[in-house]
């Protein structure tokens, strides 16, 4: 009988009663042949990998992580507190050492959704990744996190969530953004004044295969968290950078997901995005799991797995070896200001705008933080857009110091006297208040 | 009339039950080296004391695949697989005979690679020259297109006496247990098949009229033509038949849970609003686990005879042990037993041995007797409440699929418990008052097996699996394929299942569409849609009908 080196809980929850239309990519098909494929494969007979079913995330989970306009509730349906929910399940197995590893196999994915969230932005509401890492923080205290994003968009929402947090590392991985949506992800977006080098972009060529993925794994990924020294590694799973993805032009295979896998060994995965639901998704899952679990995958490959048909071409190897000394030079040398905004005083001010795709919303953002040597920053943001009125957000992260949480306080109060805004929403993770007031 | 007999591990007992009323009953050693012997003696005694001629139906459970597998006292088979892409089926070797043939199919049953004709030659040489005249096919994604089990088998026919295609044990998929299953199978088939001969032989000989069934472990029964070609069905049907006993005796019908205490172990099954919980996966077999559906059950080592032993920092625990019989049925070491003759809650043969065992033990340790005879029977206690507890919460923890059964999932609460066997009686009130619920003594409740074998109706499980882009339907495990319209729907999926079982009864030489079709339910569908790349959509519909498991009137 085959056995687990390493356990393995693995929370299967295809939310065969969801999704966005009927045809859409995001669709209930979307986990219905991986579901086919663990079960025909009998994974779960597989000594220590066991099945678990997903939690329900709370509001409380959500309102810690995100600035919700105007309610948890208008943004996150059912299906989206299952799917942070399963999430979280991962992270309750690992903590509390039931399993050595977990993978939340779930949908809706949520690595688009930001830290301020008013509808739907690339098939993500509310980022379950964040939820997750963040309801591990309120329970296990302040952990230093490495987050892997592994999809082939970038992972342009958990940045947001993490650009200013100087214990949270984020790895986006992904397909050039000036050939894919979202359009962002490029080496010079490395994190907000306070917490610069801890986010790091590689953009790769379109048609990048195994040999790439994984060289930048050797070269990029691992040294890099040698020197982070992460307590929790991450894995966020997106699988559309497989050959045969609808929506991407990448050539990652079944059999480099697992070997990535492998030398990762990250402690929790987070399924995100992979469309090709029936080519890919049940092969690559497989391997993840079984490399994950610590079983030979050497026979996982895909009907039409081809490996001279998906190499990539010499010129994009080069291509990749200059990002990644590009990329590394930056992790280990980060400048010392940010060059997306401007200095007024102690705080450091930078201007977005937010397209929701799904839901046709424009946001516009002014994003202020303490600029502090101390700690994370108090972060506070005016917010206006096409869906709800000027509003402000303003966080107090876990790690601040007193300064920082007093300009926090203050910030709020200011707000509510001020009187213009339609919605103050305060996230004081401090003092574990998490208050909105308006309408 | 209804006759059941129950080949158990010490005793074999035969009842003949009429309107749910016990008529005649028996009780013989049971012969393992001839359980024909045994099974012949016990029903010989129940004939004798009822009008044989109003017998309708016999049924009966047996060990007999069970002990062979156990004991390895099976025939060789030579097992073909066909795998493809996965986890390496070398993993799944079983036998001497075992052959890997190149060639797939995918998850939805599209061939992927041929069957490779050269390597499937190579294997009937192979067995051909081992002498195996018993075989088994499988291949991954076969209850989607048996096409290549179909080929393997005709590639070993002309050398084979029976071949096991494992589609058509089951449609679950899961291909490991799909190979266990299907190579066990074949490997009892001859054993089993003289077993029934021998049994239809004596039914004959007797002069009875009546149908002969043979019970499974998902509490039903099957009739002895379908047990001739899936003797791997009749394994491990001892517990189902006490656990139907008990629905035979007490009609269950809120959530409930089910404790049969014997000698050394102590059983457990869970109802859910009055049917039985069964095993989702299938039930293990000499360590391989299968896809033979089985009630939900577990066994923990407490029983009556369980030994007491005082760990090194005075702990009084009871069992897993045994160490022989109680000191009340004349043994060495105080028990289980011995400690509730001790504190008067039982009164079982010799009292005054127990009292000896206990005071002997308890000086052993300086402490009170009675106080270590109550701590023996608070531990024994203790871990069958908490193994009920665990049970119905890993049955409550069981995954699920959809946001509407995660949010409106039914949990199991049981408010009631029915306790069986030896040491029941005297268990009853202590049981009572640690789960806090009612607690029932069954009456009869020492011969349920035996009524449960004699009551068990048939069950039988069928899935179909519909792909509106490939126009066919399949039942894999009746071998049924059929074309249907691109506009076909879940609805008339499920109407044509229902049909489909109730012929698949009558079949049987059950009254199917004529008693059973309105019980046939239907246990899960779903229906998902397909789109492919130039915006084509199409509807993959997959749903699953049973007769559940139930109780003859
Ligand atoms: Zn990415
Ligand atoms: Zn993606
Ligand atoms: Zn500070």
């Amino acid at each position: 009988m085959l056995e687990a080196k390493n356990s393995l809980g693995v929370i299967f929850f295809p939310a065969f009663d969801w999704a966005i239309e009927p045809t859409h990519p995001e669709r209930e098909e979307r986990l219905l042949y991986t579901q086919d494929q663990l079960r025909e494969e009998g994974l779960f007979d597989i000594e220590g990998i066991t099945e678990y079913k997903p939690e329900v995330a709370t509001r409380r989970d959500v309102e810690r992580v995100h600035f919700c306009l105007p309610s948890v509730e208008t943004v996150a349906t059912k299906s989206h507190m299952i799917s942070a929910g399963g999430a979280i399940r991962a992270a309750r197995l690992v903590m509390e050492k039931e399993a050595d590893r977990a993978f939340a196999l779930v949908r809706p994915p949520g690595h688009h959704a930001m830290k301020i969230v008013e509808g739907n932005r690339g098939f993500c509401n509310i980022n379950i990744e964040a939820v997750m890492i963040e309801w591990i923080r309120e329970n296990f205290g302040q952990k230093r996190v490495a987050i892997i994003d592994t999809d082939c968009h970038h992972g342009d929402g958990t940045q947001d969530v993490y650009w200013h947090d100087r214990n949270t590392l984020f790895i986006s991985l992904h397909q050039d953004g000036r050939t894919i949506y979202p359009g962002s992800g490029f080496p010079d977006e490395l994190g907000g004044p306070n917490a610069l080098g801890k986010t790091l972009n590689v953009p790769l060529p379109p048609r990048t295969a195994d040999e790439g993925f994984l060289y930048v794994m050797d070269e990029l990924v691992l040294p890099v968290l040698e020197d982070f020294k992460p307590d929790i590694i991450i894995n966020s799973a997106g699988q559309d950078n497989h050959f045969t993805d609808p929506i991407t032009n990448m050539n990652f295979s079944a059999q480099g997901y697992a070997a990535l896998n492998e030398r990762l060994k990250p402690d929790i995965a987070v399924l995100e995005g992979g469309y090709a639901i029936q080519g890919a998704l049940p092969y690559v899952n497989l391997g993840i799991c079984l490399a994950m679990a610590g079983v030979d995958y050497s026979k996982v490959y895909e009907p039409d797995y081809h490996p001279e048909k998906v190499r990539q071409d010499v010129r994009s190897m080069d291509t990749i070896k200059r990002i990644c000394e590009d990329v590394r030079n930056r992790y280990f040398n980060p400048p010392s200001t940010p060059t997306d905004g401007d200095v007024n005083g102690q705080w450091f001010t930078r201007m977005k705008d937010v397209f929701y795709d799904t839901d046709g919303i424009r946001e516009s953002q002014v994003e202020s933080v303490v600029i502090c040597p101390d700690c994370s920053g108090a972060v506070k943001t005016e917010v206006w857009s096409t869906s709800n009125p000027l509003s402000l957000c303003v966080e107090i992260p876990m790690d601040a110091c007193d300064k920082c949480a007093s300009l926090g306080r203050r910030a709020i109060e200011e707000g509510h006297t001020k009187g213009n805004y339609r919605i103050v929403q305060a996230i004081n993770r401090k003092d574990k208040e998490y208050t909105q007031f308006g309408f | 009339m209804y006759l059941g007999i129950d080949v158990g591990g010490t005793h074999t007992d035969a009842v003949v039950v009429d309107r749910r009323k016990v008529r005649a009953f028996s009780k013989v050693v049971t012969d393992h080296d001839n359980l024909l012997v045994s099974v012949r003696a016990a029903m010989e005694d129940v004939l004798s004391q009822v009008k044989k001629d109003r017998v309708e139906r016999i049924a009966l459970s047996t060990t007999l695949s069970t002990n062979a597998i156990v004991e390895h006292k099976t025939e060789e088979a030579g097992v073909l697989v066909s795998a493809g892409p996965g986890i390496d089926p070398e993993n799944y070797h079983i036998g001497r005979g075992y052959a890997v043939i190149d060639g797939s199919l995918d998850h939805r049953g599209f061939e992927v690679k041929e069957l490779n004709r050269k390597e499937l030659q190579n294997a009937a040489q192979m067995f051909r020259e081992l002498g195996m005249r018993v075989h088994a096919a499988v291949g991954k994604f076969s209850v989607r297109n048996p096409a290549h089990e179909i080929a393997m088998k005709s590639a070993v026919e002309a050398d084979s006496d029976h071949v096991t295609m494992g589609h058509r044990i089951s449609g679950m998929l899961n291909f490991p247990r799909r190979i266990a299953t299907a190579y066990y199978n074949a490997a009892v088939w001859r054993l089993y098949n003289k077993f029934a001969d021998a049994i239809a032989q004596s039914v004959d000989e007797y002069g009875l009229e009546a149908s002969i069934h043979v019970l499974k472990a998902d509490g039903g029964t099957m009739p002895l033509a379908r047990s001739r070609q899936f003797p791997v069905e009749s394994i491990l049907s001892g517990p189902a038949a006490s656990v139907m006993g008990i629905v035979a005796l007490c009609e269950i019908h809120e959530d409930a849970l089910i404790m049969d205490i014997g000698g050394t172990t102590t059983d457990i099954a869970v109802f859910a609003g009055g049917a039985p919980v069964l095993e989702p996966r299938g039930i293990e077999v000499g360590s391989y686990p299968t896809l033979v559906r089985a009630l939900k059950t577990r066994s923990i080592g407490i029983g009556g005879d369980s030994v007491i032993k005082i760990t090194r920092t005075g702990q009084v625990r009871v069992g897993p042990e045994r160490e022989g019989p109680s000191m009340a049925q004349g043994g060495e070491a105080p028990t289980l037993i011995d400690a509730m003759n001790f504190l008067k809650l039982a009164d079982f043969r010799d009292r005054h041995a127990s009292a000896r065992g206990i005071e002997r033990l308890a000086r052993l340790w300086d402490m009170y007797p009675d106080k270590l005879a109550r701590q023996a029977v608070d531990f024994a206690v203790r871990s069958i409440v908490d193994e009920c507890r665990d049970m119905v919460d890993m049955l409550n923890e069981r995954p699920v699929y959809t946001i509407y059964e995660l949010l409106q999932g039914r949990q199991i609460e049981p408010k009631k418990a029915y306790v069986m066997g030896g040491p029941a009686a005297a268990f009853q009130p202590i049981l009572k008052e640690a789960l806090d619920m009612r607690v029932e003594l069954p009456p009869d409740f020492q011969v349920a097996n035996a009524i449960g074998a004699a009551l068990t109706r048939t069950t039988a499980e069928l899935e179909l699996f519909a792909d509106t882009e490939k126009e066919l339907l399949h039942v894999p495990a009746l071998s049924i394929e059929h074309p249907i319209p691109r506009g076909y729907s879940q609805d008339a999926a499920e109407d044509d299942l229902r049909k489909l079982m109730a012929a698949y009864l009558d079949e049987l030489g059950l009254p199917g569409t004529r008693e059973y079709k309105d019980e046939v339910e239907i246990v899960e569908s779903n229906a998902f849609n397909m789109v492919d790349l130039f915006g084509g959509a199409f509807r993959n519909i997959r749903v699953k009908a049973q007769l559940r498991p139930g109780i003859l009137d």
